[in-house]
């Protein structure tokens, strides 16, 4: 206790050095923190075979540094990753190169030694927060687990000497009391001290500022040290901060450390949450656990497997941003794994770019995705959405296109009286019963648009917004609560059978999940199929005929007619989705997420067919999205929901450049890389 | 937790009253005359049949018997056996027995079972583990009668290690090589679940995050992968215990024991049908229950359970 | 560029955000973190999501044929099944006697020419008797199961595709046989009818107590199956519910039915056995292994191989069958391996 002799804490002239010093080290650093040469990692396949999933990659990252891989699925990005912690899955193994951390080589480490590091050195932050937290254990203890594994759980926890030395040039730590932090128990008292000591020093505004102390001063994450600097910020006499600090602030509870840890992650009422278990979290909670659980011991980096990837924009924007002040206060380097670009360009400041198992490009990541070079790379931004692209193609030519297309249907069947509006939804709004409550849930609200023949218009919003919903209700796969759906003028809950089937003739889905929309028993063909047959159109030879029409349409060959889905890649199955809905030759097409789960280049690629297809045949689309980039691309009109209600109705153009409701203006300011212009080279 | 308690045991409520509404039609309203099953061979003497139907009111509608029934039940009323004694009685020597047969096969096939499908699962393909696999392969495969004729005659016959029968009142040592027999099947499931458990947990998530963490192997064994595993297997147990019970019957004769199983047995040799419905009701009901407290284990062991 | 998102390009730590001193330092990249473009020859570009033309197409049944082809288990287990098949429709190929066919005076006994296992108590060939008793265990196996299946099925799969008041009615009536173990059951009702000699007591016994655990297992694969994506899409074609539960959801739901018909088959063959040794099952004058056992069981110190045989050919059966179960599942079920 008496360690701390007021002398010791007044000699500026050491603390300064000794800052400086640190600063040098992270300014100039000679070393990278990891380096990994050459590395080769195969699977051995069931016939003894080998796979090569990352073949001589080679990248450095810099103590401090986020540093990101970008590549689509099966690029090799996260086996890399997983081969530097040394937990590749099934089969997996390193055959050659090296790993190196901290100067020494960890590629053929034991397990013994790998448990060693990985916690303390290494820390990950696992892709998908559902399936990352065991189900059974509290959120507490599975940080307690963390802090236990590296000998985390006592009371003396330094935060890196460097990680003070950006957070005050002025540090002055001396004694490894300071680094003690604040418990709960104390924390009352150490506030009425405070402010005490605040009346005493005739500071004016105590309130605020004691407001301000109770907001930063997190049990179990902030230290003695840090609360005596913020006493002596707020003008109390240097003695007696440190007095007041000393006395008050004597170490946390193992469980205080967990919920500081969390609170640190960006959990609210983290004390009460380290409690609950898991299921009880939304993603975007449990995502907040898996990175205070990454961080909880320190690691000097940080692996981040596509950390935000599962979750909503908004979500994935703030987590990041929490993440990056984290990481930045407490001098951790990430290597941070997306298949992102804007991600990658907006958060890291070098990016590896990898490309079948190797690396095709690397480099400080703006010039890289600015002035790409490597073939690949070029290919990868052109086909990147994002706030700067436009409508795809020359949106003239596809309207005129268009029209004449509408005329050509309007002489066809002629007789029927067309309106601009294909699909006219009219204060549509669901409700549903929430589960063993009597309460109503207003999945839908009141939401009122309507579709122009030949365009598309988007709905967008994040996961729970409605916008499924609303798509359900137009396919009338589910009744509105009130409300109606009208298509061609007529309200679709009132046909009759025939009526209906012809309704379901002319309106077709494409939904998200290229997996689950195809019938993995059914062959290509039956699957295309299957609408003709429903529908009783034609013989068994010219539905033969018409299902190669239909494949020549998306692109595809006529040999996959008689495989299977399964083995078929998610784009592909997304342009089979779109022929079995081309088969009847519709005037509509529901795209529900249907772009969302394919890679970039695959997505672009899946966005042009449906263009073009638009274009030829006049169809009109309603797309139902959560990625505003992709709204860009592909939409004439955009409404935005959000919590079942309409929240904004425009063209795209308008909704991009000038936004009205400030939800819009988050939602665009949280796609990432938003303001970056990627591919200056390109056109 | 509280809710989910009341709600299973009312759901056990109508449960309850279906089974034994479904066995005492099966006895009593099936075509087949239970009285005159009762006779077996010899010649039915109208006589008795009259005053065996009205004692059991076999003469009212079928709804009343069933109600009588269960209202006699409730008051552990189950009329007398042909030989005058109270078949409560009967029940009453016989079920410390059972309850001691079925325990010591509980514990045999829960500590075994346990044991060897987490060597098996945690060391797979080891040759231990190959042999464990076809042991428990071959105990599943082969019918318990048979299994317990092998083992008294190894046992018992020929090396003399264990009593070949178990005769009245029987010890700790008599009832081995019974309970042995009894719980050897459910051993072997146990085996097989354990085993596919931990090998599906293995590749979980969330052992990879754990292992992230820097936890070692052993702590990430214990706590994420036996931790998780364990839930089905727990759940397999419990409602074994009333199966053990229903299944003694077979040991008990190999065996000679004085138990429900034989009481039952030798119940459906004489016809004795008010013998054989208290005891399967019984029997019944001791499974219902076990099923309910491994519903209430399964909420305790499993966070999730609760709150669907 | 905007101000409020500005990328840390240059190759070192940002500051704070608010100290705004970021711009102060030299933008060069770290050693070993230089510009570097990969060779095209290294990474040739392919194109984008091309079809694999070369594979063979495959089912998904193809698929579970080509795993269940080259399981050890399965080889095994499905010629040792067709070999029991064989004996069961055929007995007469395999013996010329008549397991009925019994004499006092050859009673136990042993092993001569044309009677390999000598004969039991009342003088019957063990042989023949082990060869024609695979008739009944198989027969009873195979019918429990294919009607325990049926009716399982089309209950669960009802109660799984309907849901709400019929699904509540269906499982209530499934919990109530499910709290009745299969052997308890099957007693009370057999001792009703000791004195019917038709197999067809013990099979629709066995089936009356056994299709309820079909049942529970149809009505989840059901539930899960009929909320898949493809589902809905086939709806919003125009399919009706009867067809969509036809052509997509039963076919899709097949798979852990037939892996717990396959593993049950073994199962009814046992409790078959064991209500016949229990002298409730089939009466003595059909030939069974199980009456078998249980009239041999007197014989155990003196004779025990009496009881051996019909008990090694009952095992060999059951364990074909659970065997075949096993791989049939690891095949339809990559998850569970058990390999």
């Amino acid at each position: 206790m008496t360690e701390h002799d007021m002398t010791e804490h007044n000699q500026p002239a050491a603390a300064a050095q000794q800052s400086a010093e640190a600063l040098e080290t992270v300014l100039a650093p000679d070393k990278p923190l990891l380096e990994v040469k050459d590395l080769k990692v195969d699977f051995t396949t069931d016939t003894g075979g080998s796979v090569h999933a990352v073949r001589d990659a080679s990248f450095n990252v810099y103590p401090g540094q986020w540093v990101a891989i970008v590549g689509e699925s099966g690029s090799g990005k996260s086996t890399s990753a997983m081969a530097v912690l040394g937990l590749l899955p099934g089969t997996g193994h390193v055959v050659g190169g090296s790993i190196t951390l901290e100067g020494k080589d960890i590629s053929d480490l034991s397990r013994k030694e790998y448990e060693h590091i990985r916690g303390r050195e290494m820390g990950l932050v696992p892709q998908d927060p559902m399936s990352n937290l065991n189900p059974v254990w509290r959120i507490g203890k599975q940080v307690e687990e963390a802090l236990k594994a590296n000998g985390m759980d006592v009371k003396h926890e330094k935060r890196s000497n460097l990680s003070k030395a950006f957070a005050d040039a002025e540090v002055d730590l001396q004694k490894k009391d300071d680094e003690l932090f604040i418990s709960s128990k104390e924390l009352p008292a150490l506030l009425a001290e405070s402010r005490q000591a605040l009346d005493e020093a005739g500071v004016r505004n105590i309130d605020k500022k004691i407001d301000y102390f109770t907001g930063e001063w997190i049990p179990g994450s902030e230290t003695r040290w840090r609360v005596a600097q913020d006493l002596i910020q707020a003008g109390v006499g240097q003695d007696k901060a440190w007095d007041i600090a000393k006395r008050n602030v004597t170490g946390s509870s193992i469980d205080d450390r967990i919920s500081g840890l969390l609170a640190e992650a960006g959990l609210p009422d983290a004390a009460t949450r380290a409690r609950q278990y898991p299921h009880e979290f939304s993603g975007g909670m449990r995502q907040r656990a898996l990175i205070a659980i990454g961080l909880a011991s320190r690691p000097d980096l940080l692996i981040a497997d596509e950390p935000t990837s599962a979750l909503d924009v908004t979500v994935q924007k703030k987590i990041l941003d929490h993440l990056k002040q984290l990481t930045d206060s407490l001098g951790t380097a990430v290597l941070f794994i997306t298949h992102d670009l804007g991600l990658a360009a907006e958060r890291a400041q070098h990016i590896v770019v990898m490309y079948k198992g190797r690396v095709v490009e690397s480099g400080p990541s703006l010039e890289v995705l600015q002035h790409p070079q490597h073939p690949y790379t070029k290919r990868l931004v052109n086909a990147a959405p994002s706030l700067a692209s436009q409508r795809i193609i020359s949106a003239t030519e596809r309207g005129e296109d268009a029209t004449r297309l509408m005329e050509h249907h309007l002489v066809d069947e002629s007789g029927l009286d067309r309106s601009e509006h294909i699909i006219t939804v009219d204060h549509l709004t669901r409700e549903f019963k929430l589960p063993r409550t009597k309460d109503l849930f207003k999945a839908v609200d009141d939401v009122s648009f309507s579709v122009k023949r030949g365009t598309t218009l988007a709905i967008v919003g994040e996961s729970g917004s409605g916008k499924s919903t609303v798509a359900n209700m137009v396919l009338h796969l589910l009744d509105p609560t009130s409300g109606t759906v009208s298509y061609e003028g007529q309200d679709i809950a009132k046909f009759n059978a025939k009526e209906l089937m012809n309704f379901r003739r002319h309106v077709q889905p494409v939904f998200q999940n290229p997996y689950g929309s195809l019938d993995p028993m059914y062959s290509i063909y039956r699957s295309i199929e299957e609408p003709l047959r429903i529908h009783r159109i034609g013989n068994d030879s010219s539905r033969r005929k018409r299902v190669a029409e239909l494949l020549d349409l998306v692109e595809m060959p006529q040999s996959v007619m008689g495989r299977y889905p399964n083995e078929l890649s998610g784009g592909q199955r997304q342009r089979i989705a779109i022929a079995r809905a081309m088969a009847l030759d519709p005037d509509v097409i529901i795209c529900d997420e249907a772009v969302s789960a394919l890679d970039v280049l695959v997505q672009d690629q899946v966005l042009h067919l449906l263009n073009d297809l638009q274009a030829e045949r006049g169809l009109s689309y309603l797309f139902i999205t959560h990625d505003l980039a992709v709204v860009r691309q592909i939409a004439d009109e955009v409404v935005v929901m959000q919590h079942g209600k309409l929240v904004e109705h425009a063209t795209t153009d308008e909704v991009f450049e000038h936004p009205q409701r400030q939800y819009t203006k988050d939602l665009l300011a949280a796609i990432p890389g938003g303001n970056l212009e990627l591919g200056l080279d390109t056109e | 937790m509280g809710k989910y308690l009341l709600r299973r045991v009312l759901q056990m409520i109508p449960v309850v009253i279906g089974t034994t509404l479904l066995i005492y039609a099966l006895v009593f309203a099936l075509p087949g005359d239970p009285v005159k099953a009762m006779f077996g061979d010899k010649p039915v003497n109208e006589a008795v049949a009259a005053q065996i139907r009205s004692e059991y009111n076999l003469d009212k509608p079928f709804i009343v018997q069933y109600l009588l029934f269960l209202k006699n039940a409730l008051t552990l009323d189950f009329g007398k056996t042909f030989s005058g004694q109270q078949v409560i009685d009967v029940i009453g020597r016989a079920f410390p027995v059972t309850i001691k047969l079925a325990l010591m096969a509980f514990v045999f096939e829960a500590i075994f079972g346990v044991i060897f499908g987490i060597i098996s699962g945690l060391k797979k393909g080891k040759w231990y583990d190959t042999v464990i696999l076809i042991v428990s392969l071959l105990l599943i495969s082969v019918p318990t009668f048979v299994t317990g004729f092998v083992m008294q005659f190894v046992f018992g016959v020929k090396w003399h290690i264990l009593p070949v029968t178990a005769g009245t009142n029987p010890g700790f040592l008599d009832l081995l090589m019974p309970a042995m027999v009894l719980g050897s099947v459910s051993m072997a499931y146990i085996i097989r679940l354990t085993r596919s458990e931990i090998a599906s947990n293995m590749n979980e998530d969330y052992v990879r995050t754990a292992r992230a963490k820097g936890m070692t192997n052993n702590a990430v064994t214990m706590r994420h992968i036996l931790r998780n595993s364990m839930i089905p297997v727990v759940t397999y147990l419990g409602t074994d215990i009333g199966a053990l019970m229903g299944g003694a019957m077979i040991s008990e004769r190999i065996f000679n024991i004085q138990g429900v199983g034989n009481t039952l047995y030798q119940g459906i040799l004489r016809g004795e049908g008010t013998l054989v419905v208290s005891i399967v009701t019984i029997l019944v009901l001791i499974f219902v229950i076990c099923n309910l407290v491994v519903d209430l284990l399964y909420a305790v062991l499993d966070p999730r359970i609760r709150y669907a | 560029m905007s101000e409020q998102m500005k990328p840390e390009q240059e190759g070192n730590i940002s500051r704070d955000a608010s100290s705004g001193a970021a711009e102060d330092f030299v933008i060069t990249p770290f050693p070993g973190q230089e510009r570097f473009v990969a060779p095209l020859d290294e990474t040739p570009l392919k194109e984008v999501d091309t079809v694999d033309e070369d594979e063979p197409a495959t089912s998904m049944w193809a698929d579970a044929w080509r795993t269940l082809r080259k399981n050890p288990l399965f080889i095994i287990s499905g010629l040792l099944i067709i070999f029991i098949l064989v004996v069961a429709i055929f007995p007469q190929l395999f013996t010329k006697l008549d397991p009925n066919y019994c004499t006092l005076e050859s009673s136990l006994n042993p092993g001569s020419s044309g009677h390999p296992l000598g004969f039991d108590q009342q003088g019957c060939d063990i042989y023949s008797r082990v060869i024609y008793g695979t008739r009944t265990s198989v027969s009873v196996g195979i019918l429990t199961t294919l009607i325990a299946t049926l009716f399982g099925g089309v209950i669960g799969a009802v109660a799984g595709y309907y849901g709400r008041w019929v699904d509540a009615l269906l499982s209530r009536i499934t919990d109530i046989f499910f709290a009745i173990p299969l052997l308890l059951g099957a007693i009370v009702v057999l001792q009703m009818f000791r004195t019917s000699s038709s197999i067809w007591k013990v099979v629709l016994v066995l089936a009356l107590f056994g299709w309820v655990s079909v049942a529970r297992i149809t009505r989840g694969s059901v539930m899960e199956t009929k909320n898949l994506e493809f589902n809905t899409a086939s709806t919003a074609l125009g399919s009706s519910p009867m067809r969509n539960l036809f052509r997509h959801v039963v076919p899709n739901s097949l798979a852990p039915v037939i892996v717990i018909a396959t593993t049950s088959l073994g199962a009814y063959i046992v409790s078959e056995a064991t209500l016949s040794f229990l002298g409730i099952g089939l009466p003595s004058t059909v030939v069974s292994w199980g009456g078998d056992i249980s009239t041999a069981q007197v014989l155990l110190r003196v004779h025990p191989e009496v009881l051996f045989y019909p008990s090694l050919a009952l095992a060999i059966t059951v364990l074909a069958f659970i065997m075949m179960g096993d791989a049939v599942k690891d095949a339809l079920d990559p998850k569970s391996r058990t390999a």
